[in-house]
């Protein structure tokens, strides 16, 4: 339920998803320029941005990838406004290149970093903590603890930003991005500033003599920025006389540890510090809880960065203490409640307030009887019938050789082809990686290597590796898969779409006129549900001595399934012939379309998920798939 | 004024999970209460599992449940239900959909689907109370058979431990559907409701005989199962 934010009244209270309110607060914190590449947990941020652009006067982009963003939002700083970009956590090494540089530049309109950590890597390859980054890049970090601080805080950092004129980052981790909660709205600012850019070389042009100027302003900044870290609200220090235990909780980790304090029956008998600049830390209260109790345990997800940190002072500052952290909080994944509970308990030597090995017990219970439900490409999914093209193809090719064929993948729904049926995604890295990971391939085994990539993907990052493969002469195919959206984030459009964020009609950029311009010589374009012209075209493609690029294009189905049910349209389903039906299974097997169901013995298709692709008729062996009458 | 109570629900992705709760957690909003709650999205949005969740209270902060604490447990799906049962209370109600969804992994003899009965038999072990309905069919009786999630927030409301009222319920549902579907939905809560409301009344009086209750006075079969294992359980045809 997407809804224009630009219109809640200041002091309304509103029931928010964070990432909703992190795109409020950079409305609140009068931002001008927002830019960003869809991410889960980030996407939605920028979604609710271009939905109010229009009635904010703000410009709102999807930019062709995270590095781009960051540097519009930089060129906008430069000339004075505010301005904002937000990924995923992964999509900041994207933007890495020139982040590190924006933090020796600084700003001149306040310019924050969202970046959208998905801890326990719900939708993601990876879950790095890029508190690391910032701190490479001495940029201070925010951590909201709920949804409300989310909204408050990023209006915060746009202040803070250009107060001490550096790029702030509001850090998130997917249970704030995708947490809710009830929200007061502040005010929206009126003023519109115009941008202005004023050449300054010795502070734009990062040549030697620059960078080492600027690296020297960029340390005295920051050392500014870590003694007014102390007086800022979003750091507490609640200290308890004789208090033997003291907690550190980090982000979101203080909303647990809120929580765990209360069930464990420790209120007013431990000291607390809330530390919601995790970068860098405020080291004037972390030194007077240091010396106020005997241990302390300190709170945060993933890295032990605050821990780290904390040591370095006990140790500096000299102060004999047992500092917990890592050895009773988890490095992987989310924490919670229970996670800091038991820490407690441990700490204190008390017993948790219930028994959670008797919930361990009932989790390994129940686990046998719980099936495995893997998220599957949708019925009807032309990706599904692309990959059981490619596969037969592919066989096809080498059979009476003895080789197999090789399939880099890549980031998207089609990552889930990865699964039994298709089996066609040997390798995942990041985005762009199919192409990139094909071209070493090449140089070193003889079987084919078909890399797959989406549309939006390929664009992203997908035409350097591409231009290197015809540079360097890697003999891959390249299997493009374009369902003109970007579907897995929820149908972002991209330079292949035809229209921009705010739905302005634009250039539609196809990608066999890119794979062109790049050099390939035999570049194809079919429709996957077209079989045996398709599979026709991927052996050729395999066979050409060079690089081949192959662009399977439909438009993603729940696209066209919305706009059938627009124009009163009527799916109507395939249906089994039970006479003809062998029970092969084929249908199954080598395709498992969620729609085709079995029961019992017999194969049927369930005619509420069924789309009317009628790919499945096109495989069965028996013809026993029709059209219903 | 609620101190703290803990929703959780489950469901496959395109069952609605996520829009029962955003319902829920606006209507709480609305009635003036303080509300927490996540969602897991991405990947498991493509047929894979969903949960969200929704804690209202002063004394709710984090954005999930603590194992242990749930005060409901909603289960769109039997199966999922059961993959969260770590999170609620003994204390406890569960309010399953016993219409199973199977997934491929089934067919393609990689997965199991247990059978009904020892998912419900295992809920009721572990909570004080379990309502079984078939939310799918009871949906499409009345409408269409997505509105599943309309009535099992009906079913929900009908258990009366919902500190929210079913007017701000359907006050929400009005403000974010075009009509029609409000029209549909409204319906399909309206359903639930009576079969949250029946079930949870027949729980508490389990002296007297359990009659075929009819929802909306005609439909013999609309109602299926409560308090698996108890003296007065019954079960219908769906679920033998």
């Amino acid at each position: 339920m997407l809804r224009d934010l630009a219109k809640g009244v200041s002091g309304e209270k509103a029931f928010l998803l964070g990432n909703e309110a992190i795109a409020r607060g950079a409305m609140e914190g009068g931002v001008q320029i927002a830019a960003a590449y869809p991410g889960t947990p980030s996407t939605e941020i920028l979604e609710t941005l271009a939905q109010a652009s229009k009635h904010l006067g703000i410009y709102v982009e999807w930019s062709t990838n995270e590095k781009v963003a960051l540097e519009v939002a930089l060129g906008a700083s430069i000339c004075g406004l505010r301005a904002m970009a937000s990924m995923k956590h992964v999509g900041l090494n994207v933007a890495h290149d020139s982040l590190m540089t924006a933090g020796y530049m600084g700003v001149r309109g306040g310019l924050v970093i969202v970046s959208a950590d998905d801890v326990q890597a719900w939708s993601s390859q990876n879950e790095q903590d890029n508190r690391f980054t910032a701190e490479q890049a001495y940029i201070p970090v925010l951590e909201p603890s709920n949804v409300q601080e989310a909204k408050d805080w990023t209006a915060d950092a746009f202040e803070l930003s250009e107060e001490f004129n550096q790029v702030f980052m509001l850090r998130t981790v997917t249970r704030i991005n995708h947490a809710r909660g009830d929200v007061t709205l502040g005010k929206l600012p009126k003023e519109r500033r115009e941008g202005i850019f004023r050449k300054d070389p010795s502070w734009l042009t990062h040549v030697p003599t620059t960078a080492r100027k600027n690296r020297s302003l960029m340390i005295q900044r920051f050392k500014k920025i870590g003694q007014a870290v102390n007086r800022l609200p979003h750091n507490r220090l609640e200290l308890v006389d004789e208090a033997k235990l003291g907690v550190i909780a980090c982000g979101l980790a203080y909303a647990y540890t809120l929580e765990a304090i209360k069930w464990m029956e420790l209120e007013g008998k431990v000291s607390i510090l809330k530390v919601g600049t995790t970068h860098p830390i405020p080291a004037d209260l972390v030194k007077r809880l240091l010396s106020s109790v005997e241990e302390v345990l300190i709170v945060e997800e993933l890295e032990p960065f605050v821990e780290l940190h904390v040591k370095a002072i006990a140790g500096k500052e000299n102060i004999t203490i047992k500092v917990h952290g890592k050895d009773l909080i988890p490095l992987i994944g989310e924490l919670s409640t229970r996670i800091v509970t038991e820490a407690l308990a441990k700490l204190t030597k008390s017993k948790p307030p219930i028994d959670f090995g008797r919930l361990d017990q009932l989790r390994e219970e129940t686990a046998p009887l719980i099936p495995w439900r893997p998220p599957a490409l949708c019925p009807g999914c032309p990706h599904r019938a692309s990959f059981y093209i490619i596969k037969i193809a592919a066989k096809s090719v080498v059979k009476n050789h003895d080789l197999e064929p090789i399939y880099p993948g890549d980031i998207g729904c089609y990552s889930l082809a990865v699964a039994s049926p298709l089996e066609t995604v040997d390798t995942l890295i990041s985005m762009g990686a199919s192409i990139g990971i094909a071209n070493g391939l090449a140089h070193v085994v003889k079987a084919p290597v078909i890399a797959s990539i989406g549309d939006s993907t390929f664009f992203h990052s997908g035409i350097p590796p591409l231009i290197n493969a015809v540079y360097n002469k890697a003999k891959i195919t390249v299997i493009v898969l374009d369902n003109l959206t970007t579907a897995m984030t929820g149908f972002q459009p991209h330079p292949g779409s035809g229209f921009t964020a705010t739905n302005v009609k634009t250039t539609q950029l196809k990608a066999e006129d890119v794979a062109k311009g790049c050099g390939v010589q035999f570049v194809e374009i079919v429709d996957p549900f077209d079989l045996k012209k398709a599979i026709d075209i991927v052996q050729r493609a395999l066979m050409f001595e060079g690089p081949s690029v192959v662009v399977f294009r439909r438009e993603c189905t729940l696209i066209s399934l919305r706009e059938k049910k627009k124009r009163g349209e009527k799916v109507v389903p395939y249906v089994v012939d039970a006479e003809k039906c062998t029970q092969c299974g084929m249908c199954i097997k080598t395709f498992a379309c969620p729609a085709i169901v079995k029961k019992d013995k017999n194969y049927a298709i369930d005619d509420f998920l069924c789309t009317g692709c009628g790919f499945c008729a096109e495989i069965c062996p028996y013809e026993a798939i029709n059209l219903r009458k | 004024m609620v101190r703290e109570f803990n929703t959780i629900i489950a469901g496959v992705g395109g069952q609605g999970t996520i829009l029962l709760a955003e319902i829920l957690g606006e209507a709480a909003t609305i009635e003036g209460l303080e509300v927490k709650g996540s969602e897991t999205l991405g990947m498991a949005v493509r047929g894979g599992p969903v949960f969200s969740i929704i804690r209202v209270g002063g004394e709710a902060h984090g954005p999930l449940v603590p194992e242990g604490k749930g005060d409901v447990l909603v289960g769109l799906e039997p199966t999922e239900a059961l993959r969260n049962i770590t999170y609620l209370s003994k204390n406890g109600i569960a309010i399953i959909n016993t219409r199973p969804i199977v997934p491929y992994t089934v067919p393609l003899g990689l997965a199991t689907y247990p059978h009904i009965k020892n998912i419900l038999e295992t809920l009721k072990r572990e909570s004080r109370k379990v309502i079984a309905l078939d939310a799918t069919k009871l949906a499409k009786e009345v409408a269409v058979p997505v509105a599943a999630n309309m009535v099992m927030l009906g079913a929900l409301a009908g258990t009366g431990k919902l500190p929210i009222r079913n007017e701000t319920l359907k006050r929400v549902m009005r403000a974010h559907f075009s009509r029609e579907i409000a029209r549909i939905n409204i319906k399909a809560f309206d359903l639930g409701f009576e079969v949250g409301r029946d079930l949870t009344e027949r729980n508490q009086r389990p002296e007297h005989p359990l009659p075929r209750v009819s929802a909306r006075g005609k439909n013999q079969n609309l109602v299926l199962c409560t308090r698996v294992g108890s003296p007065h359980s019954f079960n219908t045809q769906q679920l033998s």
